[in-house]
This record gives structure tokens, sequence and C-alpha cells, in this order.
């Protein structure tokens, strides 16, 4: 038996991670195709920043798991958890955008979320949060690296929300 | 014209590669301290890690790098010894997993590569997940999958 490492101070973490130098390029994971040229990292302009949508939906869903647990307190178990992931995903995404617009204030004054009343269901929420991972993995590819990781983990949230939520019965 | 997998892409994969096999080893570990239910599950963990680690070294070897091979073994936070020590040894692997493709898709700017970390960022949070709930870690699904907490 080789003794591991010794535990890392502060998260314990299990792998043992080297310091790699390896060399070379071009290729790819099943990456053989010829992939969009020029579409990645492509960042600032002057336009709106792309994640402000993100912020939006992410908000609104939060609006909507709120009214769709006041409408019925026995969802509460099973969609806090994701009204707290989205305003999770609202408040990192701010902080990005703040980030790269150079100010510290909350960057989006997001328009007031208009919490849909009508239609606040169950099924109205599987319907949000399956658009949303849909949406931040329709971004994941041209976001610049330095965003990737943050889009990337809200979609991948998003996803798993669907999985366990179940599709939408209606459409 | 294709954005290279370059040594920094490189470097990730082989991060997420180590992740792998550390996985891997865990999940031997763990079917050995959980009921038949939670085995069946790990086994179908066990699957998609294997799957992953395949890739990962087909890539590397496509791409001209050597893929990292595993440890002989591994430290875990805490030791083993029963079904709630093993979910939380799963829920540890998979966060480890989790933070390694994240840092691939902050690695590259290669199309398919993000699509490919994605996937398995993916798929890995819908994993944790299964052991976060097991082992009553909460929230169930993390807010930011591949953050460290």
């Amino acid at each position: 038996m080789h003794p591991g490492p010794p535990p890392r101070p502060a998260a314990p973490r299990l792998t043992r991670r080297r310091a790699l130098s390896l060399g070379l390029a071009a290729g790819g994971l099943g990456l053989a195709a010829p992939v969009l040229a020029g579409c990645a990292a492509a960042s600032s302009d002057d336009g709106p920043d792309p994640l402000i949508p993100l912020v939006t939906r992410a908000r609104s869903d939060a609006a909507l798991v709120t009214a769709v647990i006041t409408a019925d307190p026995s969802l509460t178990g099973q969609l806090d958890p994701l009204r707290s992931a989205r305003t999770d995903h609202a408040t990192a995404l701010e902080q990005e955008i703040a980030r790269v617009a150079g100010t510290t204030a909350p960057a989006t004054p997001a328009p007031a979320p208009t919490a849909p009343q009508a239609g606040a269901d169950l099924d109205a929420v599987r319907q949000a949060v399956a658009d949303a991972a849909r949406e931040a993995a329709g971004l994941v590819g041209s976001v610049p690296t330095a965003r990737a990781g943050l889009v990337g983990s809200v979609a991948a949230c998003c996803a798993a929300y669907t999985t366990v939520l179940g599709a939408p019965q209606t459409s | 014209m294709s954005v290279p997998i370059d040594d920094e892409a490189v470097n990730a994969l082989q991060g997420a590669l180590s992740a792998e096999h550390a996985a891997l080893w865990s999940y031997t570990l763990i079917l050995a301290f959980v009921p038949a239910d939670q085995a069946a599950v790990a086994r179908q963990d066990i699957a998609g890690h294997r799957t992953l680690r395949s890739q990962i070294e087909q890539t590397l070897t496509d791409v001209g790098a050597r893929p990292v091979s595993a440890q002989p073994a591994y430290t875990t936070p805490v030791p083993v010894t029963d079904t709630l020590s093993a979910g939380r040894l799963a829920v540890t692997a998979e966060a480890d997993a989790l933070a390694a493709w994240r840092s691939v898709l902050e690695h590259t700017t290669n199309q398919q590569l993000r699509v490919a970390a994605l996937k398995a960022l993916s798929e890995g949070t819908v994993r944790a997940s299964r052991w976060r709930a097991a082992t009553g870690t909460a929230p169930t699904i993390p807010s930011l999958p591949g953050i460290v907490r």
C-alpha cells in the first residue's frame, strides 16, 4: 500500500493532483470534426452583457417558484432548493457581469421579474428549468474561458433539476 | 479551422483523467460497503466514469499526449467503514470530478471539448445528487457544480 498524500488543509480532496507539463496541439474528444471558427471567446463589444438574460431568467425562475410554493405549500420541500439555486445563479452571474464592467455595484438593475401568476404550477417550473438549462448550455461554447465554468455550472445545475423534476407534461 | 487543444487544455484534461481514475478507485471501495440498491447505482456510476476515462485517454492519445496513469492507491478524506462513509466518499469523488470537468471548460475555447465537458459536468451533477441524497448532504443538487465549497 502506498501512503496517500497528506490531506489538504481546506476542503478534503481525494484526487492526487500532479504538476503536468505535456505538449502538443490539435485534435479532439471525438473532436476530429472541424469546429466553429473564431466563435469561441469572442467577447466585449459594447453591446449588452450576454449574461444579462441569464440573470433575468434566474430571477424570474426564483419568483415563479415562490408563486408555485405560495399556491401549493406542499411543494416547498421539493422546490425550495431550486429557488435557492436560481437565486445563487443570479448572484454569481451578477458578480461576473460587474467584474467585467469594472464596477462593484450590482451590475444589472435586472428588470423586476414579472412573476407569472396564471399557470404557476409544477409543470411551469419544469418548463422554466428546462429552458434555463438550454439557454445556459447554448452560451457555454461562446463565452470567454473566464466565464465558461460559471455558465457551465448553471447549465449543469438546471439540467440536473430537469432530471429530478421530470420533463414538462404539457407543452 | 478548429481551435486546437493546446497545452492548457491538455493539462486540464489530464486533471480530469486523474479525477476519473480516483473516482473509479473509490467506487471499487464503495461497492464493498453499500447495500444492494446502492451498489446497483454505484455500478452505473462506474460505467459512466469508465466511459469518460476512455474518452479522455483517447483524446489525449490523439493529440500526442501521454495520458496520466492511475495511482496505486488514494487517501480518502475519512476512513470508509460503513454505508454512510462509503456514500460520503462517492460525494467527494464526484465533487472532485465535477471540479476537474469545470476546469476543462475554463481552459479551452475548443467548441467540441466544451460541449464534451459540459456533458460530463451535467451527468456528473446527477450522479453527485444521488449520493448527496443518500448521505443527507444538502443541497442535493449543488447550485454551482464544480465549485468546491
